[in-house]
């Protein structure tokens, strides 16, 4: 090619792709939501003379033009296929694929945020669970890291550690460890959770350290919906979608589930999920407080439940045993409050959390 | 407005270059002065009118500093004009660094001024006194046309990060002579322009953002490792070279589009031999300036021996603070004058001797002070280079320190090849032997790392220009 045709080339084609991509983006019609990315993504932003003044006007639109550019996923695809092929990154935005599967870079042990959350532990036992709880009982999920970290060549969190900073702080609290019956394939390949059609055995071992017995069968029942979970998102590798798998008892049936929320009754399940995280499905994903109620259950107690995103897929296996549980989550709901709702005694308590969240724990309230 | 952002790539960048080639060579300023306006409002709106009453004191000084030529009133335009000029750029950038020391010093609570830094004020400040002393020197004729003056001052390519383009440098090429010498003279100027800003965004973006990373990964951890502050200080060292060193080659690039010539930035600064060798292969355009309008006029080195090394002292204590308002910038500016004036006393010729000595004593001075620039305060600089030296009871590495050299290993080779002349060389030498085969190369490289960058920017939220606070 001649020096000329170069330099023709070269000002014709920049030019095609920048004008193509502003004409495009134009054109096109916005997204209201980022499927991958389980997000809304920014709209066009209100013109006000206050807003261009103070130059939130602008700020608002480079976020639309990053949010609704042409073939954004493709874009963030071609990124991490860089970031890893190229230029040999184990990670992309601090995720790390390893046996298949994604997680999260998550090694520095945050001992004041272990703190904080025993403290707040503590706080609820104080003000709702003393005198009035009969057993309470701690249990720790292990995050995926626990089973792929190492052995992979990724740093990870000190759990034995951890789990005896936080089980230390909570004297009053029975610890149940379930970490030996998980194992990486309990985990969504794309996803932070456990897979609720896998941790049977382990809602088994909790009930049974709680002095109960999980002895329905239940039968796995499968979305439709491919499941990108939030690492996927994170990350943007081109992997397979996860398959979300619900466990179903008739039993369910029964049960009323009360959202204090919505001040509404809700099934179990929320099958028409229009969220975009799918795992939402579950007990219909954050909620600060909800009941199970269960007139047929194998007793008539009572367990509290104070939990994250984690205990969503779990607790339904509870419901055969406990003719009430109620969840609490205090990511959204202060402890002060919570007193209020928890006026009877005699009942049993699960704190249940992630070490994701132990190690993160700024939102407790 | 920042270059490596989807408004100035794939909107301002393609409506300013049509406006300015559809339009005739007599509006070419009036659409650069005006996109130049958008360009700054767009990150800047409050600031855009004290860039205006410079540009207007300047260009109304000048004028006065020409039409008085030799007589006192000349002079007293010059001094009132850069009061001004000295006077804007201190209240904005020093008066609180200023008011927290006295406070400091005497326990007293004065209240901090409410004030943000205007963007780009350090650079367009020192273009202005530049031209009224080059003018009072009768270097340059003032600009009677106010429309050219501002799109000189204003010219965005260079607004806010330079490099200091001197009024003499294009003042012929503001009055567009040198692109009225023909079609295929423009052509091949706007694709090299083109070529120039996809390697300057393609430092920015696809090295150091990514070593930028690295960098705030160690700001964070409490996992700290001598490693791990080893590779923080690699990081941050080069970081700094393909940010900055990216910004210049964007910016000569689209002064190149547009048909400017800017004067060269960087020219591979971690090649050099002695400290005073990277000062003038490092920012050139403000080692130049300050050597041109502050050392020279102190009376350079044609003086005694004390007042010699109290004008490279000031020098560079002015250029610790041209930096930033911080005693880390300071330290930063005396640790080279002090290292300049040792060389220049006796250590530059036993440096010239050596053959590999030179580069790793100047590579290692470099990555200490960049760390001092690179802190937020004094003490964790000094904490820092403790730690690399084995002064902190700290392990010599860690899983995550391990961790992250493997995983940032193949960009730092990069970045490290990639700051030597090594690549250039070769491709021009594979140029002169395959000239067909680099012709065809060339465009498919450029839009490679073009899609690339907009794939890093649309997944990026690690964008800030170091230079910007400056």
């Amino acid at each position: 090619m001649k020096r000329k045709y170069k330099e023709y080339v070269i000002i014709t084609t920049v030019l095609i792709y920048l004008t193509g991509f502003a004409v495009w983006g134009i054109l096109k019609k916005d997204n209201d939501i980022s499927f991958y990315e389980r997000r809304r993504l920014a709209g066009y932003p209100d013109i006000k003379l206050s807003s261009m003044i103070n130059g939130k006007w602008m700020e608002d639109t480079e976020r639309y033009l990053l949010d609704q550019f042409p073939l954004r996923q493709g874009f963030r695809e071609l990124k991490a296929i860089t970031m890893y092929s190229v230029f040999r990154q184990k990670d992309n935005n601090g995720i790390y694929m390893a046996d298949g599967s994604l997680s999260k870079l998550d090694y520095v042990l945050d001992e004041k945020s272990l703190q904080y959350a025993t403290d707040r532990f503590r706080y609820l036992f104080r003000t709702c669970l003393q005198g009035k709880a009969d057993n309470i009982y701690v249990s720790i999920i292990p995050d995926k890291n626990y089973y792929m970290a190492e052995k992979n060549g990724y740093p990870t969190l000190d759990y034995k550690l951890l789990i005896d900073k936080v089980t230390g702080q909570m004297d009053y609290a029975a610890y149940i460890d379930i970490t030996d019956l998980l194992e990486l394939n309990d985990y969504y390949r794309t996803d932070i959770h456990w897979r609720q059609e896998k941790i049977k055995d382990v809602a088994e071992k909790i009930a049974s350290e709680m002095g109960k017995k999980i002895t329905e069968d239940y039968i796995n029942k499968k979305s439709d919906i491919p499941f990108y979970g939030v690492y996927y998102g994170q990350n943007s590798l081109p992997v397979e979608a996860d398959t979300l798998y619900y466990v179903y008892h008739e039993l369910f049936e029964q049960c009323s589930i009360y959202d204090y929320e919505t001040d509404a009754y809700v099934p179990m399940y929320h099958i028409e999920n229009e969220y975009a995280d799918l795992y939402d499905l579950f007990l219909h994903g954050a909620k600060s407080l909800l009941t199970i109620k269960n007139p047929q259950a194998k007793s008539d107690e009572t367990l509290v439940v104070f939990r994250d995103s984690f205990g969503s897929s779990i607790m339904p296996y509870f419901a055969e045993i406990y003719s009430e549980i109620i969840m609490a989550d205090i990511r959204y709901l202060a402890p002060d409050v919570l007193q209020y709702y928890l006026k009877g005694s005699d009942f049993d308590v699960l704190f249940l959390y992630s070490t994701t969240l132990l190690n993160n724990s700024k939102t407790l309230r | 407005m920042v270059f490596s952002s989807i408004s100035f790539l794939f909107y301002f960048i393609p409506v300013t270059v049509l406006l300015y080639y559809m339009v005739s060579d007599k509006l070419k300023n009036t659409v650069l002065l005006l996109s130049s306006i958008v360009f700054y409002a767009w990150g800047e709106p409050r600031y855009l009118i004290v860039m205006t009453v410079m540009i207007l004191q300047g260009y109304f000084f000048g004028i006065c500093i020409e039409k008085y030529s030799g007589s006192r009133y000349s002079k007293a335009a010059l001094m009132v004009s850069v009061i001004l000029s000295i006077g804007t750029l201190c209240y904005f950038k020093y008066v609180n660094f200023l008011i927290e020391n006295i406070n400091k010093a005497a326990g007293m609570t004065i209240p901090l001024l409410k004030i943000t830094l205007p963007i780009g004020i350090s650079f367009y400040t020192f273009q202005l006194i530049s031209y009224v002393l080059d003018v009072y020197w009768g270097r340059v004729t003032a600009q009677k046309n106010v429309i050219n003056f501002g799109a000189y001052v204003s010219m965005f390519p260079q607004l806010i990060a330079g490099p200091i383009v001197r009024y003499a440098d294009i003042k012929s090429e503001l009055v567009h002579k040198k692109k009225t010498d023909g079609n295929q003279y423009k052509i091949s100027e706007i694709a090299y322009g083109i070529r120039r800003f996809v390697i300057g965004l393609s430092k920015k973006i696809l090295v150091a953002n990514v070593l930028g990373e690295l960098a705030a990964v160690y700001k964070k951890t409490d996992d700290d490792s001598i490693l791990f502050v080893w590779l923080y200080a690699i990081a941050c060292t080069l970081q700094l070279y393909f940010d900055f060193s990216g910004y210049s080659d964007m910016a000569i690039g689209l002064g190149r589009i547009l048909g400017f010539t800017f004067p060269e930035n960087f020219n591979y600064p971690y090649i050099s031999g002695s400290i005073t060798e990277f000062w003038r292969r490092w920012h050139i355009s403000l080692g130049s300036w300050f050597r041109d309008y502050l050392y020279i006029p102190l009376g350079g080195n044609r003086v005694s021996k004390a007042r010699w090394i109290f004008n490279i002292a000031a020098c560079w204590l002015a250029t610790g603070l041209w930096h930033g308002a911080a005693w880390n910038f300071i330290i930063w500016g005396l640790l080279f004058a002090l290292l300049l004036i040792i060389e220049k006393l006796f250590l530059l010729k036993y440096l010239e001797k050596t053959r590999l000595i030179k580069y790793i004593y100047v590579l290692l001075w470099v990555i200490v002070s960049f760390i001092i620039f690179d802190a937020a305060s004094i003490s964790t600089a000094f904490a820092a280079i403790c730690k690399m030296v084995g002064f902190y009871n700290i392990p010599f590495l860690t899983t995550a320190s391990l961790y992250y050299l493997k995983s940032y290993a193949v960009i730092i080779i990069i970045a490290i090849i990639g700051a030597t002349p090594y690549p250039k060389i070769i491709w021009n030498q594979f140029e002169k032997k395959f000239i067909h085969m680099t012709n065809a190369a060339e465009p498919l490289g450029i839009m490679l790392l073009l899609v690339l960058c907009t794939a890093f920017l649309i997944d990026g939220s690690f964008n800030p220009f170091l230079y910007f606070r400056f």
